[in-house]
């Protein structure tokens, strides 16, 4: 109970990446660590940059997939999620079964995925956009209906059309929610890409990892981990910046179920339980 | 619909399922080889639950799953209460936590080999190690979701710390708690499906990505349908009791 | 507001037949279809409100008053009986005759305050500068003149009300049904919203039909209050609040004021 003398959150945040970063060069240097567990923070970034047309192509394969992959997962998910959200029968029939099936680690079925679409750039596609459209959609859906029934009945009262009732109040009262599932659907689509990759590939950052783990070059694993961590920050950043713009009357008073939904996949899960 | 109706209609669908599962790759709608009807798969399921090496891999991938668990849950539930605990922890750590969400825990799997060798203990490390974070949040989540006024009612007739702890905190955290196991079941599960899938001797992971290197379609789907319905048969059973505990949640 | 009036073409109004009352309910009862049956929540509602008066309802909870009202609005179909609002049936909401007020404020959390008391207009397509023009003269009638570009969020829970005032008369519909429209308010902003309501009321003439649970502020607004029992909802009592206008808060410490409330009081007692 002295807060007046711990130093403010943000301060120790940066203290903690610089130390971070220190010790990732210093404790391979100092020997106590070997360089073969972890190579030096200035030997990856040196091999980054020696091979930097390497990861430069690997990065663009990896990010046409993601983007196909948010395309499918967020596309399907928001229209499925707001069908099924919004429509009572069906919710009822099926947001329960759909809740049950999350359960799956959807991991399982890459290898299937492989059999049919091969070890390219469709595998992973497929992979990463079935594994990030449950969250989106079943966050939608969450969003469509726990819409406040004053707000449409106010528009009734003002003579809004049916139309206008979805356009005009339905959809910007879930855009919420629909943000909450994109940011979340872009991170998986990001991790999706990347578990698959890593699995069985023969482009993107992921294979560049497993490649130079299996010939123990570890300063060209740690490269392609540097720039897989760097894309996901990045995005998770760009995302809520967009968020913030777009959905600029998020009261306060939300605020709280706001960072429910940042609470991961579960989140979704937990509200359509 | 009535809640007899609703069901009825989920089986109905099921069987629709299921029905085109068997019917279409046996008619050769869709290719056989790329898609083997249920029936051969069930038929393969039942032929490799017999075989030992199948037994011995499930009782592999099982202990790699309890120990893993074991070792995610008091880890990620003690610093889950510390950052929800204090304030000053929590404003530190809580930013944090939502990047480290967003990232492929996946790429640190190297890291893990190349310390433990690929080894169980390789398997269980990862597995705890992705546990962790989601342990943390929710139990993070469940601690904050106690109202104050409970415990102050609770002090306000005299209630000591212990009572508070077992007679206030864990009665209305306990839907969320069980809600945090079940979720951290599913991350716990598919972090050592990933980690046997990537770099493993055996375990039910090591043999579904074998079946799918080598094209041994029916293996695979049989092994899909089993661990699929494991997922969902542990997630439906703690959703029982979730609901069961939190009848007096409106 | 005087020009307000006369600049607004409302087709409500227009074609008015010669008969004063502004609302007219004939033998309304409304059975809904519960869990268990058939519930029966209103019967047999006759009532007349006349032109530019101010009636309140109150009644015990759940006695159907928020039902009434909303068919009032047509937004809810009652099983029998008819309403008329100015001499036509209404049976689906039309917001050129009829405004309504709702206990949330309920306005968009995603527009401004001015885009909100808008928004009926944007509805029917009303051009630009139109709806700006009569938003803006909205916001200073209700006393909010430089707060049109807050987000809900950023106002108070009165101001909320004010806002949800105001959006309510932009279309200078003749009717005003306002669903405890205070209830969520503070007892001193209440108040204070109750005197800035008359005040409001005296510069537009509307017809307004109120409903609360405060008997308090009943008796302060009302021309005339409505007394309904529990379900099924009946009214077991019409009182006529004699006070003279404009109201003052002193009123409210005077005998009269009292012996009202106290029948109000004892009338509910009765119903409950």
């Amino acid at each position: 109970m002295r807060p007046r003398a711990l130093p403010a959150p943000a301060k120790v945040r940066w203290a903690m990446l610089v130390t971070l970063l220190l010790a990732w060069e210093l404790v391979p240097r100092t020997g106590l660590i070997p360089e073969l567990l972890l190579p030096a923070l200035s030997s990856t970034l040196k091999v980054l940059y020696q091979d930097s047309h390497i990861y430069w192509a690997a990065l663009l394969v990896t990010l046409y997939e993601v983007a196909l992959a948010m395309l499918i997962a967020c596309g399907g998910g928001i229209i499925t999620g707001a069908v099924v959200g919004g429509i009572a029968r069906l919710r009822d029939l099926l947001l329960p079964v759909f809740s049950s099936l999350y359960a799956v680690p959807m991991v399982i079925l890459y290898p299937v995925f492989t059999a049919w679409f091969g070890i390219g750039s469709e595998s992973k596609i497929a992979f990463a956009g079935i594994y990030a459209f449950f969250p989106v959609m079943l966050s939608t859906a969450a969003g469509i209906r726990t819409i406040d029934p004053q707000f449409i009945l106010a528009a009734r009262s003002m003579g809004a059309t049916l139309t206008q009732q979805v356009t005009r109040v339905i959809i910007p009262a879930s855009l919420p929610a629909v943000f909450a599932g994109l940011r979340l659907g872009g991170a998986l689509a990001i991790i999706g890409v990347v578990v698959s990759e890593m699995l069985t590939a023969a482009a993107g950052i992921g294979y560049l990892v497993t490649l130079n783990r299996t010939i123990l070059d570890s300063a060209r694993v740690f490269a392609a981990l540097l720039m897989i961590l760097v894309l996901s920050v990045a995005y998770y950043m760009l995302a809520r910046a967009i968020e913030r713009r777009v959905v600029v009357w998020q009261s306060v008073g939300r605020a709280p179920k706001a960072a429910q939904a940042e609470g991961g996949p579960g989140v979704p899960v937990a509200a359509a339980a | 619909m009535s809640r007899a109706q609703i069901i009825m209609t989920r089986l109905a669908l099921l069987a629709l399922v299921l029905a085109a599962w068997e019917l279409l790759p046996r008619h050769q709608v869709v290719n056989p080889l790329l898609l083997p009807p249920l029936g051969d798969v069930l038929s393969m399921l039942g032929k490799l639950l017999l075989q030992a090496r199948v037994h011995e891999a499930i009782g592999v991938t099982a202990a790699e799953v309890v120990v893993a668990f074991l070792i995610a849950v008091p880890l990620g539930a003690v610093l889950g209460v510390l950052i929800a605990e204090s304030d000053y922890l929590g404003e530190v750590f809580k930013p944090m936590l939502f990047y480290v969400f967003s990232i492929p825990k996946s790429i640190f799997l190297p890291m893990f080999i190349l310390a433990f060798g690929i080894t169980f203990a390789q398997k269980v490390a990862y597995a705890a190690f992705t546990t962790t974070f989601v342990v943390m949040i929710s139990a993070a989540t469940a601690v904050e979701s106690v109202k104050q006024d409970y415990i102050l009612v609770a002090r306000s007739y005299g209630a000591t710390r212990a009572q508070i702890l077992m007679r206030v905190y864990v009665p209305s955290m306990m839907p969320l708690l069980l809600e945090a196991l079940r979720i951290s079941m599913i991350f716990n599960f598919t972090g050592v499906m990933i980690a046997e899938m990537y770099a493993s001797r055996t375990g039910i992971g090591h043999m579904i990505s074998g079946w799918g290197e080598n094209f041994q379609m029916p293996e695979l789907f049989a092994g899909v349908i089993l661990l699929s319905a494991v997922a969902v048969l542990f997630n439906e059973a703690v959703r029982f009791f979730e609901a069961r505990c939190s009848a007096w949640r409106t | 507001m005087a020009n307000l009036s006369q600049t607004m073409t409302v087709p409500g109004q227009q074609d008015t037949p010669p008969e004063k009352a502004a609302i007219e309910v004939a033998n309304l009862s409304h059975i809904y279809a519960g869990a268990q049956g058939a519930v029966p929540a209103l019967e047999d509602i006759s009532m007349s409100v006349g032109s530019g008066r101010f009636v309140v309802i109150v009644g015990p909870s759940g006695c159907g008053k928020t039902s009434l009202l909303m068919m009032l609005a047509g937004l809810r179909a009652q099983s029998q009986g008819t309403i008329l609002c100015h001499g036509r049936p209404i049976s689906n909401p039309d917001p050129q005759r009829v405004g309504v007020i709702f206990q949330e404020a309920s306005l968009y959390p995603w527009l401004t305050a001015l885009d909100n008391i808008e928004f009926p207009l944007s509805l029917r397509g009303a051009p630009r500068d139109e709806r700006r023009r009569r938003a803006q003269a909205m916001l200073i009638l209700v006393g909010l003149e430089g707060f049109g570009e807050r987000y809900p969020h950023e106002l108070s829970g009165g101001m909320k009300q004010r806002v949800s005032i105001a959006r309510g008369l932009v279309q200078d519909p003749p009717v005003l049904l306002m669903d405890e429209p205070f209830a969520a308010l503070d007892e001193q902003t209440r108040m204070t919203m109750g005197h800035e309501l008359l005040r409001i009321w005296s510069k537009t003439s509307k017809t307004v039909v109120f409903i609360t649970h405060s008997l308090t502020e009943a008796v302060f607004l009302a021309d005339e209050v409505l007394v309904m029992s529990a379900r099924p909802g009946r009214i077991i009592d019409r009182i006529a609040v004699t006070l003279t206008r404009p109201r003052t808060y002193e009123m409210m410490a005077t005998d009269a004021f009292g012996q009202l409330r106290e029948r109000i009081w004892h009338q509910i007692r009765k119903a409950d």
